[in-house]
Parts: structure tokens; sequence; C-alpha cells
């Protein structure tokens, strides 16, 4: 009985007033439409640079005629490092291969192996290039060189870092302004209704009375603004994103945030910020 | 509706919520105090500041029993409204204590004040109608808001526009009646849960001559089926000749109290 009122007295005024229900709808829509964007967006391009993270290595070369035990001390202590994630021997015959696929007409003519035997080291994380370098100085014995790209490394860093801090902050200010954008809307809504309220009051409804049809009306805005921002960003993942991604060459480890949880976020974020708005919002006006 | 339907058992109406089983006639100290019962609004040297230091209530002092018509007359700002809103618990006086049916107006939960205003009928000059809704589903809402059965809604609105002569206009939205027809519905609306006091604040104000008596006699049906009316008015004409118990206030201080007085002291 209860609930039947509640939920006849929302819709009642949520057609009563339109305008404000489309406003407010609408309101949660854009919002939740660039919300859900941004989060897209976003998730691609840091699960980017952690891709491109992966690729920094370490490269450890040793000397022609290293012994092997020299090799293996040197593997040990990179094995026992935490901050290591796994290191691989590369041979001397190994490099030549590998040489003579990528640059055939070079390797063609040589008259004996110039590539000396070494090991790639892939950090944990592409950070600690540095570190783990510099844990192999000075050179232990057999070593030759340490490389890791370390200007490269750097400027991949860099740009990872910015990358990461842009899209913390702007889903962080998207967050924020389409916070206050509802609330303003669902205030509006709810001042221009501040008589109804008053009378409400006046003949003795309970502030969970008077609230109760607000928080739905809010939930119901949040509800349909939050699906169909979700439609209109499946719609351009199905239509917009293929015609873009298809001239883009893209690897299988780098990802946007799954469509779903995306859509799910967007839902909740949607619900609560509809219903809490009005709920707040309504505490100023229940102190008659 | 006929009269008799409206009169209630004031005693137990007025009985707002009575915790723990005690009757609203004992007090606080749960001794039986002889001067509140029987009363319907007890003023006990009330005053009321408002910050920084506008004296509103100066002392006031009275005893109104049940089923007595009372006009409260005195100046704009000279405390007539900041006394609605202290019987309605809007407000909290500065001092003195504040009997409504028997209850003390000062130990009344903030969370049960809706069920003091569910006891407390209210008519305004403005009628605060609710402009999207019908005549009928306006006296309506005052039942809903109680949790009123659907069954019983249905029985208890027609029997109020009756009593205030609308029954033809129950599906009319407010734009569509006339001023005193508006004022009706309000009236209607106040009385369909048969509270114990009715409370008028200048329900004439905006009415010509002719409809304030229609008005005017309505609520004088209303008070005679056992319903205690406060009514806050403007209108000397009809003080004068109704002959009722008069409240005057100046400046904040009960200027006269008289049982059948008129608009000015003679």
């Amino acid at each position: 009985m209860r609930v039947k009122l509640l939920f006849s007295e929302s819709l009642r005024s949520l057609g009563a007033n339109l305008s404000t229900t489309i406003a407010a709808t609408m309101t949660v829509l854009i919002g939740m439409f660039l919300l859900g964007l941004f989060i897209a967006l976003g998730s691609w391009v840091v699960s980017w640079s952690d891709h491109v993270k992966r690729e920094l290595l370490v490269k450890v070369f040793y000397v022609q005629d290293a012994k092997e035990a020299q090799i293996n001390d040197v593997r040990a202590q990179l094995e026992a490092d935490p901050r290591v994630k796994s290191v691989t021997f590369v041979s001397a015959e190994e490099a030549l291969d590998r040489m003579r696929r990528k640059f055939p007409e070079l390797t063609a003519n040589l008259p004996s192996n110039p590539l000396p035997p070494s090991h790639e080291i892939v950090p944990v994380r592409g950070e600690d290039v540095d570190a783990i370098a510099a844990s192999l100085r000075p050179t232990p014995p057999g070593v030759d060189k340490v490389k890791y790209g370390k200007q490269t490394a750097d400027r991949i860093l860099r740009v990872a870092r910015v990358i990461e801090i842009v899209f913390l902050v702007a889903v962080i200010v998207l967050l924020v302004a389409s916070t206050l954008l509802i609330a303003n809307t669902i205030r509006l809504s709810i001042f221009s209704r501040r008589r109804e309220i008053e009378v409400m009051k006046l003949v003795g409804a309970t502030n969970w009375f008077v609230r109760g049809p607000f928080m739905l009306e809010g939930l119901l805005c949040g509800l349909v603004g939050s699906l169909v921002a979700v439609l209109l960003l499946l719609l351009g993942k199905e239509l917009a994103l293929p015609a873009i991604l298809g001239r883009i060459e893209s690897s299988s480890d780098v990802e946007a945030l799954a469509f779903s949880t995306n859509a799910l976020i967007l839902l909740i974020v949607g619900l609560g910020v509809g219903a809490l708005g009005s709920g707040l919002t309504l505490r100023r006006f229940l102190q008659v | 509706m006929t009269d008799s339907n409206l009169q209630t058992d004031v005693t137990q109406a007025a009985a707002v919520e009575p915790q723990n089983g005690i009757p609203a006639d004992v007090s606080a100290e749960g001794t039986i105090d002889a001067s509140i019962a029987g009363t319907m609004i007890v003023f006990e040297e009330v005053i009321k500041v408002y910050e920084p230091n506008v004296i509103a209530l100066n002392d006031v002092s009275f005893v109104i029993d049940k089923g007595e018509f009372v006009f409260v007359v005195g100046a704009s700002g000279s405390g007539k409204s900041t006394m609605i809103r202290l019987l309605l618990k809007e407000l909290e006086p500065s001092s003195g204590r504040i009997f409504v049916g028997g209850r003390d107006l000062a130990r009344l939960k903030q969370s049960k004040v809706p069920l003091l205003r569910r006891n407390v009928g209210c008519v305004f000059q403005d009628f605060k109608l609710l402009p999207n809704r019908t005549a009928g589903e306006n006296v309506a809402y005052a039942l809903k808001v109680q949790g009123e059965s659907s069954a019983n809604i249905r029985r208890k609105v027609p029997e109020a526009l009756s009593l205030v002569g609308l029954s033809d206009k129950t599906g009319s939205l407010p734009d569509e009646l006339s001023g005193g027809e508006q004022q009706r519905v309000s009236i209607a609306r106040a009385v369909v849960n048969h509270p114990p006091l009715l409370i008028c604040d200048e329900p004439t104000g905006n009415l010509d001559p002719d409809t304030s008596v229609g008005i005017m006699q309505l609520l004088y049906r209303i008070n005679r089926a056992g319903t205690t009316i406060l009514m806050v008015t403007h209108d000397r004409e009809m003080v004068d000749k109704m002959r009722r118990r008069v409240i005057a206030l100046e400046e904040g201080r009960l200027a006269r109290d008289e049982r059948r007085g008129g608009y000015e002291s003679e």
C-alpha cells in the first residue's frame, strides 16, 4: 500500500513537472556520457602506457670469452632481485639468428659471430630499469656492458606518468562537475516545488513521506539518464570505434576497461547522484 | 456530512500520540494537573525573542478551553503569526510553556511534530492548495499523508466536501474555483481528519464581505460541532458581529482578553 502510494506520487509529479524532469534526465545523460567516454578513453591510454612500459628491458652483454660461472653468478644475482620479473639468456648464436632475421643483408657476409652472449631482464615495473641497471655497477667480472636505453626509457616513463595524472584529474573533475550540475538541476526542480513541500508539511506529512517521492524521482531520472548514456556509448563503440581503430594497429594487451564494467560504474553513479542529490537537497526545505 | 459526524471525542483526539500510555492530561511529572484538564491551548508566560533582540511575544499567558471560538486580533507585527507558528511547533518559545490538547510542546519530540499537525487543522489567507490537484485530491492528500486506506479516503473526502457545500466541485482544479470556493476546499482539507483544534490565519483576508460571511458561518457550524477554533483576523466587522472571546495582542503583549469582546476595547 505504502509502496503503491510512493510510486503513484512519484510518477504523478514526474508527469506534472515534465520540463524539470527532462532537464534533470538530460543533465544526468550528458554527465554520465562524458564520464563514460573519459573512463573508456582514459583506461585505454593508461593500458597503452603500461604496454609501452612493458617493452622496457635491461640488457647485460658479456665479453666474448665470459666464463659460464661468471654468467651464472650474474643470473643468480638478478634472479634474487625482487624488482626483476624474468631473466632470459640469449646466447651468441641466438643473437646472430635474430640479427639475420632482422637485417639479412648486413649479416650475409660475416666471417664469424661478432655478437656477445647476453641476458635480457624484464622488470616487474618499467620504472625500475634504472635501478636494476645500477645494481650491476661496477660491472661484475665477465660483463661487458649494461644497457637499458636510458633516454628512451626516461621519455616513455615521463609521458606515461603525465598521461596517468591527466586522466585521473580529468575523471575527478568530470565527476565533481557532473555531480554539481545534477545537484543544481535537482535543486532548481525542488525549489520550484517548495510550496508543495510546505503544504505537505502543514497537513502533517512526515519528512520521509515528503522525501520518498522526490528521491524516487531522482532515482528514476538517474536511471533513465545513465541508461541512455550507456546506450549512446554502446552505439559509439559499435559504430564509430571500428572506423577509427581500423587504421591503428593495436596490440592485444592494450585494452580499455571492459564496457560492462564501465556501464555498471555509470549506472551506479547515475542512480546514486540522482537519489542522494534530491534527498540531500530536500533537507534544507524540510525545516518548516 | 452532518455536524454530529464532525463531533469527535475531543479528549481522545487531543491526546496527540500519548507516549507510554500516559494520558495526555497527565503532566510531565506524572501527576494530573487540574489546570490543564479540559483545556485546548495553554500559554504560560510565553516569551519569544527572535535573534538578535526582536521581542515577538512578551510574557503572554492565556487558556483556551475545548470547544471555544476565539478571535486573535492585533496590528501587523503584534505577534499573531508567531503565536500560530509556536502552536504548530514551527518555532520554539524562548521561555514559558505551551500546551496543546494537554500536551507540553517542549516535550514533544521533533519526529512527533507531524502527528501534532495532523491533529491541528490549518486554514490560511492564501489557501495553500496544491495547484495541480483537484479539490477532491487536495482534501484526500491530508488523509494520504496519514496512511489512511483508500476505502476511508473515498468515504471521508465527499463527506468533507459536502460539509463545505462543494460536492459538485470535487473534480475542479483550484484555478477553476473562486476565492471563496478555494477557501472552502482548504477548510474541508483542514477538518477532514476531524481535528479537535482548527487554527485559521486570516481566512477571510482575501475574500469579499459576502463570501466572508459564508466562510464565517461555515466555521461557526464547525465550532458548534465541538471543534475549538482559534482565528486570527483583521476583520473588525466580523469580530464585532460575532461577539466571541477576543484576545488582543499589542507589540507582543497580551493587551486584552474578553469573553464577549469586540475588535476594539470599549
